[in-house]
């Protein structure tokens, strides 16, 4: 290496530098390997990659499993030998999940709901978030012990009393008392409301923070502003811009990839959610859900056979992929944001 | 000293007028405004929230009955109204044998599920926050039980017969040897026999291995926390530990896990939160499920809720002690 630099001009532009005794590609190639562990690396990197692979098999083998299974007559899943591939592939159950429950109504009414409530939520967890993180008000660590204890009461415990509130709807007044006091709806209008089979309910729970999940998308909106500097809106406040207005031009704009996430968590859930659609709906004129698919066999699969339960299990199964379908479309299209947003926020513990 | 009183008087009125009026100092405008931002959340809690959870808890403690009141148009008509029976309820659950089996059975579960998806999703998010062949699509596929498994397809997953060996299910110790399982009972114990170690690792690492389905499934959110947590350690750190000369492995205990630690916390809480509220939970089935008086279901509901939050209690005890915060200036 000591050995002076031979540089030949090849072209106009192009020059080209040469040792005496320079090593080829492949010497020096194997001197790294010699010198370092690379070895280790690409061993530790090939075992990680398997690991990873793994995984993911684990993660996907069930859908594909379930897809394979959709195809099937119900004389394949009787069959021993019929594993994933399908002998006789039929589009049945896709037919008559449309034809006959009804697939695209649900679709319509989930996709609504779902819609609703995203927006809504992401807006409510985002107004929160940003009170409870950048201001110093009395009561600010109680307002979020509380958002913690909303998160914490299971809302199976509140199952019955939900749907009484929401039936017999009224502000303020238990459903119990219902009798005895008037809430602010009934002195306003004269009497109290029923809610069951509207979207109110979801709106009414959402605007409150209080519907699905919603205290999770409250304490990430509220790391995620804990870790934008305060210089940000101390600028613009010497700059003589209100508070709300510096929320609105400079916060919103600066947390859309923490929203994205929030907005994708709560419409997905919202998408699969079997809860509250039990709750807040029920009865004939109940609107027909994504989740309700899997209630009914379609009339024309239903069969007088000893492999009925198997094949009701793939029709569930054939249910839940054609549940998930816009999901995963939408997944697909979305995924980036979602890791990218939370990866982005700077999230503070 | 009436002079005092007078003084006083004007103060608080004007302290008062001042949080309603224009005139106020930054910091009492700016009290104002966080009230704005959490209010509907703060009008949620006090309009919707209280009163279902008076409802709630009311029915724990009362028994419904159907009475007929006279409507508007002359015609009786019958509505429920509840009556209180004390504690009658919470004694019924707590004499329930059934109950208290699937309590149990439920707490194991949920202390079995934490220190395993605590790890599992740590380890995911360091390996995909390093360099790798792959990551965008390993990031994406470990993402879809996020978005996909919960809710309905929970429900669906469960009773789902047809995908064999990859969802199995807690196997709750009763080592029954269908071929589904992902490494055997028998296998592990021929494997650790001569190795001095107690049956109940064994168990517990078989039972971790069969349970692994729901292991990732439960783990994305975490995951995804643990992710911006890593992110958020500054590379300077890393920088400095590369030229002093620390190991992968040094660098992770005394550098990543101590930053990453307040997460940990955090996951360790949202953990039990989502173990104990989820809609595949056996205890909390068996409370709404319950056949007899609906109070006791309502009962044997509040019951678990207190236990669970003792424990999420002890959790963040323990877990506060040894969470390193980073001091930011």
């Amino acid at each position: 290496m000591d050995s002076k630099p031979i540089i030949t001009k090849e072209t106009k532009n192009r020059i080209s530098v040469d040792y005496e005794g320079k090593l080829t590609f492949k010497e020096r190639l194997m001197q790294k390997v010699k010198a370092s562990n690379t070895w280790i690396k690409v061993i530790i990197s090939i075992f990680k990659f398997i690991l990873m692979l793994g995984i993911s098999y684990v993660i996907l083998f069930p859908f594909f499993s379930k897809i394979a299974g959709s195809f099937m007559s119900i004389d394949d899943v009787v069959d021993a030998t019929v594993s994933l591939i399908p002998k006789n592939p039929t589009f049945d159950i896709y037919k008559y999940m449309v034809l006959e429950n009804r697939y695209f109504e649900a679709f319509g009414n989930t996709i609504l709901l779902s819609l609703l409530c995203a927006f809504i939520q992401t807006f409510v967890s985002c107004l929160v978030g940003y009170g409870l993180a950048k201001f110093k008000f009395k009561g600010n660590n109680l307002v979020f012990a509380l958002v913690i204890v909303v998160m914490l009461i299971p809302h199976g415990t509140l199952e019955m009393s939900m749907r009484s509130f929401f039936n017999d709807f009224d502000l303020l007044v238990p459903a119990s008392l219902n009798k005895d006091l008037s809430g602010i709806v009934e002195l306003l209008t004269g009497s109290r409301v029923s809610l069951k089979n509207t979207y109110w309910p979801f709106a009414i729970m959402s605007l409150g923070g209080l519907a699905l999940k919603n205290g999770l998308y409250i304490y990430l909106m509220r790391q995620f502003f804990k870790g934008v500097p305060d210089e940000l809106e101390e600028s613009a406040y010497v700059d003589g811009s209100g508070t709300f207005r510096t929320f609105i031009q400079i916060i919103i704009p600066l947390s859309v990839p923490m929203m994205i996430t929030i907005f994708l968590f709560s419409f997905s859930w919202q998408w699969t959610d079997e809860f509250y659609t039990s709750v807040f709906f029920g009865g004939p004129q109940a609107p027909w859900m994504m989740p309700k698919l899997i209630e009914d066999v379609p009339l024309h699969l239903q069969f007088n056979h000893s492999g009925m339960k198997f094949y009701e299990n793939v029709i569930d199964n054939t249910a839940g992929i054609m549940i998930i379908l816009p999901l995963v479309i939408m997944y697909l299209f979305c995924q980036r944001y979602l890791v990218q947003g939370i990866e982005r926020s700077g999230l503070v513990g | 000293m009436s002079n005092n009183v007078k003084s006083a008087k004007k103060l608080s009125l004007s302290t008062f007028k001042s949080l309603f009026k224009g005139k106020a100092s930054l910091d009492a405008r700016k009290a104002r405004a966080g009230y704005v931002f959490v209010l509907p959340f703060l009008l949620g809690i006090v309009l919707i929230y209280l009163p279902i959870l008076f409802d709630a808890i009311w029915y724990s403690f009362s028994n419904f009955a159907t009475e007929y009141v006279t409507g508007p148009s002359g015609i009786k008509e019958p509505i429920s109204v509840t009556y209180g029976v004390g504690f009658e309820h919470y004694v019924a659950a707590f004499n329930d044998k059934g109950f208290y089996q699937v309590l149990l059975a439920s707490i194991q579960e949920i202390l079995f599920q934490v220190p395993a998806i605590i790890i599992f999703s740590l380890f995911i998010a360091v390996v995909l926050n390093q360099k790798m062949l792959g990551r965008a699509l390993f990031r994406a596929i470990f993402f879809v039980p996020v978005i996909i498994s919960t809710g309905v397809m929970e429900t669906i997953n469960a009773a789902d017969l047809m995908s064999g060996s990859a969802d199995q299910g807690i196997n709750d110790g009763t080592q029954q040897q269908n071929g589904n399982e992902i490494i055997s009972m028998l296998d592990v114990q021929s494997l650790f026999a001569n190795m001095k170690i107690g049956t109940e690792l064994v168990q517990y690492v078989v039972d971790l291995v069969n349970d692994i389905y729901n292991i990732i499934n439960y783990s994305g959110v975490q995951m995804l926390i643990f992710l911006a947590g890593l992110q958020s350690i500054s590379p300077s750190i890393y920088e400095a530990c590369q030229i002093e000369g620390a190991t992968g492995w040094e660098t992770f205990w005394k550098v990543t896990f101590p930053m990453i630690s307040p997460m940990i916390l955090v996951n360790a809480i949202y953990t039990v939160i989502d173990a104990f509220t989820r809609t595949t939970n056996p205890a909390m089935n068996y409370a709404s499920g319950y056949g007899g008086t609906a109070g006791v279901g309502v009962a044997m509901s509040w019951i678990y809720f207190l236990l669970v939050a003792l424990i999420i209690g002890v959790v963040g005890l323990i877990a506060s002690s040894f969470v390193f915060y980073q001091r930011r200036d």
